[in-house]
């Protein structure tokens, strides 16, 4: 990284236990352990430590099943169903949120203590692997203007590195996760490609169901706050395997190669992909240099400093090591090193930071940020093959985009596979129903087969801008079984979300009407998410892409990292991952997460002077 | 034996579903087990008599009659959806208050095996979701709904 204006940290001294110790395991710990880890001083490799709070997971093919049949035998479905937390790293869980109350805040059901006024939704997965092992695999690139929202729509933050400076690191991740998509396919709102790329995939197929909408709606205009833009259902890009292009070969599953070589419809993306056709950063861990050492139930509580100074070096790390069933350990113990990377997430990394003296900058735990998530259901006139393939594998793209987020987020939508599963639990509802109304045998049979192929939704993810307001906090009243602050989540969705999700209901009835389908859609203020604009209820949830915690900016006062995720106060730590992230905008953020923690990876290797 | 062929003779009639397919799913056993384990086997007994009866006289009027019997109307409900969906739902406060609430009377999957083998997936041309993958690309072609019977 030439333009690191950086001094070079260096071997600060033989005395620390190690050269970089990394903090998290999940896909950020993942890629900075398999880059860092093939690294080399002379012929020695780079000392590195992995400490991960949560379990191993997914060690053997036969370790991975246990999951399978986890989350095959839960009664409730939901992403964490087959990944088993511990009481010592534990896991918020959508099952703990609640609708909140004046009366009711904070709520501290589960792992979070939430302030409101509305719950934050979204869970995550503290293990090896984190919560890429649930995530859907949707690989977006940002759009060139999500990276300039500051300058061109006056809110957020512009970000410190460009579309065009990411480009090479956004092709490394692809191709490290193993993205299946068409350039044809992706150019649009200005993304462009290198001439002559190609992802390391071609396209997965699109369903049936996307054959079908895109058949209606390609080529519709739509007028949404006076901007007409033409529709284009596009192929979604997804790190999950399909038909190789040269140079690729597709990665099977983790202790069992050739299992999951290609996508098999096994329709359970999120939470667990049975034969790990989908990209899980238990495949980079999988090709991770043996010499990178990897703790797992290592709970990091605390970073200690050289010194009060606001802008002291990292000195330590506390942790404690335990083990599930046996009493808390008593003391933490120490590890030290010349770079420290937090590779958490955008809620366990300032938690860290906020419960270590001296307090950090301000920007640490402020702009929490997600995609709230909007459903939009609907009965087709006949069967399109609802609960067959990924999740989504299509989606409208183009309303990305556009003059209006001045005044409203923008949003993508997916068109989805999986009729109304979670949204009513269906299928098993529809036959509870059917059987409650007294059906039996093949009247039974009938009416289930008539109602629900013919189920299918449309999911909108907003943009939500950074808000000062909402953020990670702690209270140390509130603490886990280690004696480690919860976090303590405040959480908010502005007009400008809410003015989104009033445009993407006018959209979504325009669509459902050409499409000749008979909306369901009923929205409850007995849900946790429920919001109003205008008189217009919603229902949003958490779409899990927690971000915007230690923002990415260009100078100290705006910002707590800059654009390699270093730290502005503390030479010798980086926090990487999206909590860097200045401002989500619309795409599923893993991906452009991944291609900064491959950015980040070579400026830690600059700073070793090992480059 | 006769009481496990009786089980799946009744569940046939109510589900929709051949024999012979209630028998490859391999779960007759385990259903019986949970259902006389939850509810009793006197219940289960009057359950079963009932359904042999379906072979005498009128079926359909016969299984109106079970369906909508106080007592052994919302278990035969309850059978139907331990084989569409491989778990138990909670029966009706109503009724456990009339005929006894049980301790195992709780929603639950029975097991990931019976969560793989649920008719609805069947019924509606899928497969069980996190199971039994069609194959790359089966998600492309256009959906087929088995016919009954």
């Amino acid at each position: 990284m030439g333009q690191s204006a950086h001094r070079p940290v260096g071997r600060l001294s033989e005395v620390a236990d190690y050269d970089i110790v990394i903090v998290g395991a999940g896909p950020v710990g993942a890629i900075l352990a398999r880059v860092l880890g093939s690294a080399a001083v002379g012929s020695e490799p780079l000392r590195i430590l992995v400490l991960e709070a949560g379990p191993a997971v997914g060690r053997t093919w036969s370790d991975y099943q246990a999951n399978v049949d986890h989350y095959l035998g839960s009664s409730i479905k939901v992403p964490n169903a087959p990944w088993v937390s511990s009481a010592y790293a534990p896991s918020p869980d959508v099952l703990d949120v609640r609708p909140l109350t004046p009366d009711s805040i904070p709520d501290d059901n589960g792992y979070f203590v939430q302030y409101g006024p509305l719950p934050f939704e979204s869970d995550y997965v503290r293990a090896q692997g984190g919560t890429m092992l649930h995530w859907l695999a949707t690989s977006l690139r940002m759009v060139p203007n999500d990276f300039e929202i500051r300058s061109r729509y006056g809110h957020g933050l512009d970000w410190p590195v460009s579309y065009d400076e990411l480009q090479p690191y956004y092709e490394r991740a692809e191709w490290e996760l193993g993205v299946s998509a068409n350039v044809e396919d992706q150019e649009y709102l200005g993304i462009t490609f290198r001439d002559g790329y190609h992802f390391p995939m071609s396209r997965i197929p699109l369903s049936y169901l996307d054959e079908h909408v895109a058949g209606t709606v390609d080529g519709l205009t739509v007028t949404l706050d006076g901007e007409a833009t033409e529709l284009l259902v596009s192929s979604t890009p997804q790190a999950r395997n399909s038909t190789p292009n040269p140079g690729y070969r597709p990665i099977g599953a983790h202790g069992a190669e050739h299992m999951g070589l290609r996508c098999e419809g096994n329709s359970s993306c999120i939470p667990i992909c049975p034969v790990q056709a989908k990209y899980s950063p238990l495949k980079t861990w999988g090709l991770v240099s043996r010499h990178v050492e990897v703790r797992t139930q290592c709970v990091v509580s605390k970073v200690i400093y050289a010194g009060s100074a606001p802008d002291a070096p990292v000195a330590a790390l506390e942790y404690y090591s335990y083990t599930d069933g046996l009493p808390p350990p008593a003391t933490p113990e120490r590890v030290t090193a010349d770079i420290y990377v937090l590779a958490g997430n955008a809620i366990e990394n300032p938690k860290l930071l906020l419960a270590s003296e001296p307090t950090p900058n301000d920007n640490i735990g402020r702009h929490l940020m997600d995609h709230p998530y909007v459903l939009s259901w609907a009965l087709m006139p006949e069967n399109i093959g609802a609960y067959r393939g990924p999740s989504s594998t299509s989606g409208i793209e183009v309303l990305r985009d556009g003059a209006f987020r001045k005044d409203r987020a923008a949003f993508r939508m997916e068109v989805v596979n999986w009729g109304w599963d979670f949204i009513t639990n269906s299928p098993f509802s529809d036959l509870e129903s059917a059987v409650d109304k007294g059906l039996y045998g093949a009247e039974l049979r009938a009416e289930i087969a008539d109602r629900v192929p013919r189920q299918f939704r449309f999911g909108f993810l907003y943009e939500q801008l950074p808000d000062p307001g909402n953020r990670v906090f702690l209270n140390n009243g509130y603490v886990d079984a280690l004696g480690i602050p919860r976090p303590c989540i405040a959480y908010d969705v502005d007009d400008y979300v809410r003015k989104g999700m009033v445009a993407s209901q006018g959209l979504s009835e325009s669509l459902f009407a050409a499409l000749g389908a008979t909306e369901y859609t009923r929205y409850s203020d007995s849900k946790p998410g429920y919001v109003t604009y205008d008189g217009w209820p919603f229902n949003f949830v958490g779409a899990g892409h927690l971000a915007g915690t230690h923002c990415m900016g260009t100078k100290r006062s705006n910002s707590a990292v800059d654009s390699f995720q270093r730290s502005w106060e503390h030479e010798n730590l980086y926090l990487i991952g999206c909590g860097s992230m200045p401002t989500v905008s619309t795409s599923n953020p893993s991906l452009t997460m991944a291609a900064l923690a491959f950015r980040s990876a070579e400026a830690i290797l600059d700073d070793l002077g090992v480059r | 034996m006769k009481t496990r062929r009786s089980f799946v003779a009744l569940s046939s009639a109510l589900t929709g579903f051949r024999e012979v397919d209630l028998w490859g799913t391999g779960q007759a056993d385990s259903y019986l087990g949970e259902l006389i384990a939850t509810v009793g086997e006197d219940v289960v007994a009057r359950l079963l008599a009932a359904g042999d009866d379906l072979a005498s006289g009128d079926p359909a009027e016969a299984l109106g009659r079970l369906l909508r019997d106080d007592e052994l109307g919302p278990v035969a409900k309850n059978v139907v959806v331990l084989w569409y969906t491989g778990a138990w739902r909670p029966l009706p406060n109503e009724w456990r208050s009339r005929f006894g609430a049980s301790p195992l009377d709780v929603g639950r999957v029975i097991s990931p095996s019976s969560y793989r083998s649920g008719l609805v997936w069947k019924a509606i041309g899928a497969h069980p979701q996190g199971a039994n993958g069609p194959g790359f690309a089966s998600w492309a072609s256009p959906p087929t709904v088995p016919s009954a019977g």
